[in-house]
């Protein structure tokens, strides 16, 4: 019974997915295809021939009709080719797969220190709430969170470059040819998105945590004699996996628009920077490659919180 | 926790932040009638002057006064985000109301699409509106706009979804009164202190979202000032001229954390627990 109706919700949250990647990729193709005038032209600027926007025009397929052209390009997104970048003659896949080491990299280490601040210090925090340590961290976490992370960047830069002296901008190294330089040069810029999250992160904990300490069954297992940091870990962090889990999530969508601003103050060659070239030049296939790329991502990470969810509170595919 | 202590507790949010927004509401209303220099006019002779009485936060690369950019840059940033969240709510309005009210088809229709729009990560959906129309102050606003909308559209359902229920509205249905008219007549006012809270983080939200892409280029555009487009100037100056960097960020987090406690205040003293 249960395995068919685990099974059921599986299924509808496939389906789910599937058509809301179709409205996503829908939203991306229109939002370039009902640009007010003539789409080639706007991307050549008025000193183009009309023979050049004649051939971009075909080289797009803009003189297609749009139902055709948004299924090629749906039939290419899916199979890993985007089209061509207009400004780089590449390949679009390959162009947002060689910027990918330095915005993946930059936000999984935004992740790791995320859980690994928020996590003890919401622990530590929910131990005497209203307590001295607890109102710092609370008071605290709310500076950090009205920080703009371009902000807390400059300010990043500014002590660590100005007063401490080593820390120089701009230092990047691909992970290939030195590991080491890599990962330092995506530290602080990491550190930067993560900060007002890890403030996020450790509110919702907090209170999740509080929350449940007030709960019958952590009576109980204090009555029953489990130490504190038992009831902790076996009891209470499980229980509260349901909320961290979608703050997780959100999380993540956001630490990916942080890096598109924060690569661009610590002048790291990520997806933002890509983005802004695409912008600045007009250059259409390769912007919507990236828009639809960094939706398909956050879609996916929506969908993978919804079963994990669902895996450690069998309440929610219940009902 | 008691009553006392919950009053006291929004009253000491209320108080802090309602100083940090005062501070860039002054700024803003001073600036509309003075500012102590031309917040535009170059000056050769007085570059990057640190901070002094004549110049109390000091002048720029172009000798332009930082206090009468500031005071200005206030000015966009106040306009952009109380416009930006106007759109908002009415777009939230029109789409949240009926998807709670109606329920069914409607509400999953409306949801569906709500939900597709927040798969995009949010600044990514402004960038794009703006690279595709242009970057002005006019665009910039509708384009946050537009962004938040779900946002907003998630809370009026849900209130709505929990409202209908009530006797009142089951009786104003069953006296003939047109959805429409209940919607905005009885539904919407009981809606206010769910919306008030989350109009205020909506304005610190997208003040978020408009200082990053005018840091960017893509907001505010230039000669006019903002404290994003005014720190990403700064920033070839940082070493030299620090005040360059502090004195904008310190504007713009004031009315961020000034909105974020005002927000605060404002949820604990409507939720009558105080929660925590």
């Amino acid at each position: 019974m249960t395995g068919r109706q685990t099974a059921l919700y599986v299924f509808r949250k496939v389906f789910e997915l599937i058509a809301t990647l179709l409205l996503v990729s829908l939203f991306t193709f229109l939002a370039f295809s009902v640009i007010p005038g003539d789409t080639a032209r706007i991307m050549l600027g008025a000193n183009a021939t009309e023979e050049q926007v004649e051939a971009l025009r075909t080289d797009l397929g803009l003189d297609k009709p749009l139902a055709v052209r948004y299924i090629t390009w749906l039939g290419g997104a899916f199979t890993g080719d985007l089209g061509n970048s207009t400004q780089f003659r590449t390949g679009v896949a390959g162009l947002i797969a060689s910027r990918l080491p330095v915005t993946l990299g930059m936000s999984i280490l935004a992740f790791i220190m995320i859980v690994a601040i928020s996590y003890p210090l919401a622990i530590l925090s929910s131990r005497r709430p209203g307590k001295l340590a607890d109102q710092i961290c609370s008071v605290l976490g709310h500076v950090l969170f009205a920080i703009p992370p371009f902000v807390l960047s400059l300010l990043l830069i500014l002590i660590f470059g100005s007063i401490l002296k080593n820390f120089t901008i701009g230092n990047y190294v691909a992970p290939n040819v030195d590991f080491g330089i890599y990962l330092q040069s995506l530290l602080l810029p990491a550190f930067a998105i993560a900060l007002p999250k890890i403030a996020m992160t450790f509110k919702f904990l907090r209170s999740s945590i509080i929350e449940q300490k007030a709960s019958d069954y952590v009576a109980t297992a204090k009555s029953h004699g489990l130490s504190d940091i038992k009831i902790m870990f076996r009891h209470i962090l499980p229980n509260s996996n349901v909320s961290s889990i979608t703050i997780i999530s959100l999380v993540l969508s956001d630490i990916l628009g942080g890096s598109l601003i924060v690569e661009q103050v610590f002048n790291l060659p990520g997806l933002g920077r890509l983005l802004l070239s695409a912008i600045s030049q007009r250059d259409f296939p390769l912007l919507s490659g990236i828009v639809f790329y960094l939706a398909l991502v956050t879609v996916l990470l929506y969908f993978a919180a919804d079963i994990f969810s669902s895996l450690s509170d069998p309440r929610i595919r219940l009902s | 926790m008691n009553k006392n202590s919950v009053s006291a507790r929004s009253k000491r949010f209320y108080i802090i932040g309602l100083i940090l927004l005062s501070v860039v509401v002054i700024a803003f209303l001073v600036s509309l009638f003075w500012t102590p220099y031309d917040p535009y006019t170059t000056d050769a002779a007085s570059k990057l002057l640190p901070p002094s009485a004549a110049h109390p936060f000091g002048t720029d690369n172009f000798g332009r006064d930082v206090l009468s950019r500031v005071m200005c840059a206030a000015k966009f940033t106040v306009f952009i985000s109380v416009a930006g969240v106007s759109i908002a709510l009415i777009l939230g309005t029109v789409t949240g109301l009926p998807a709670g009210y109606f329920g069914g088809l409607t509400d999953r229709f409306i949801m569906f699409i709500n939900n597709s729009i927040m798969c995009f990560p949010g600044i990514l959906l402004a960038l794009v509106a703006v690279a595709v129309f242009g970057a002005s102050m006019f665009n910039v606003v509708w384009a946050l706009g537009l962004v938040f909308a779900p946002t907003y559209a998630r809370v009026y359902r849900s209130g709505t979804i929990e409202i209908k229920e009530y006797d009142y509205i089951t009786h104003a249905r069953v006296m003939g009164i047109r959805p429409g008219r209940i919607m905005i007549m009885h539904i919407l006012p009981n809606l206010v202190p769910q919306l008030l809270p989350a109009t205020v983080i909506g304005l610190a939200n997208m003040t978020l979202f408009e200082s990053g892409m005018s840091y960017l280029g893509l907001g505010v555009q230039p000669p006019d000032a903002s404290f994003g487009k005014m720190l990403a100037e700064s920033q070839a100056y940082i070493r030299v001229a620090p005040w360059l960097v502090i004195f904008p960020s310190m504007m713009l987090v004031f009315y961020i954390l000034g909105l974020y406690f005002v927000s605060e205040g404002m949820r604990v003293s409507f939720t009558k627990g105080g929660g925590s």
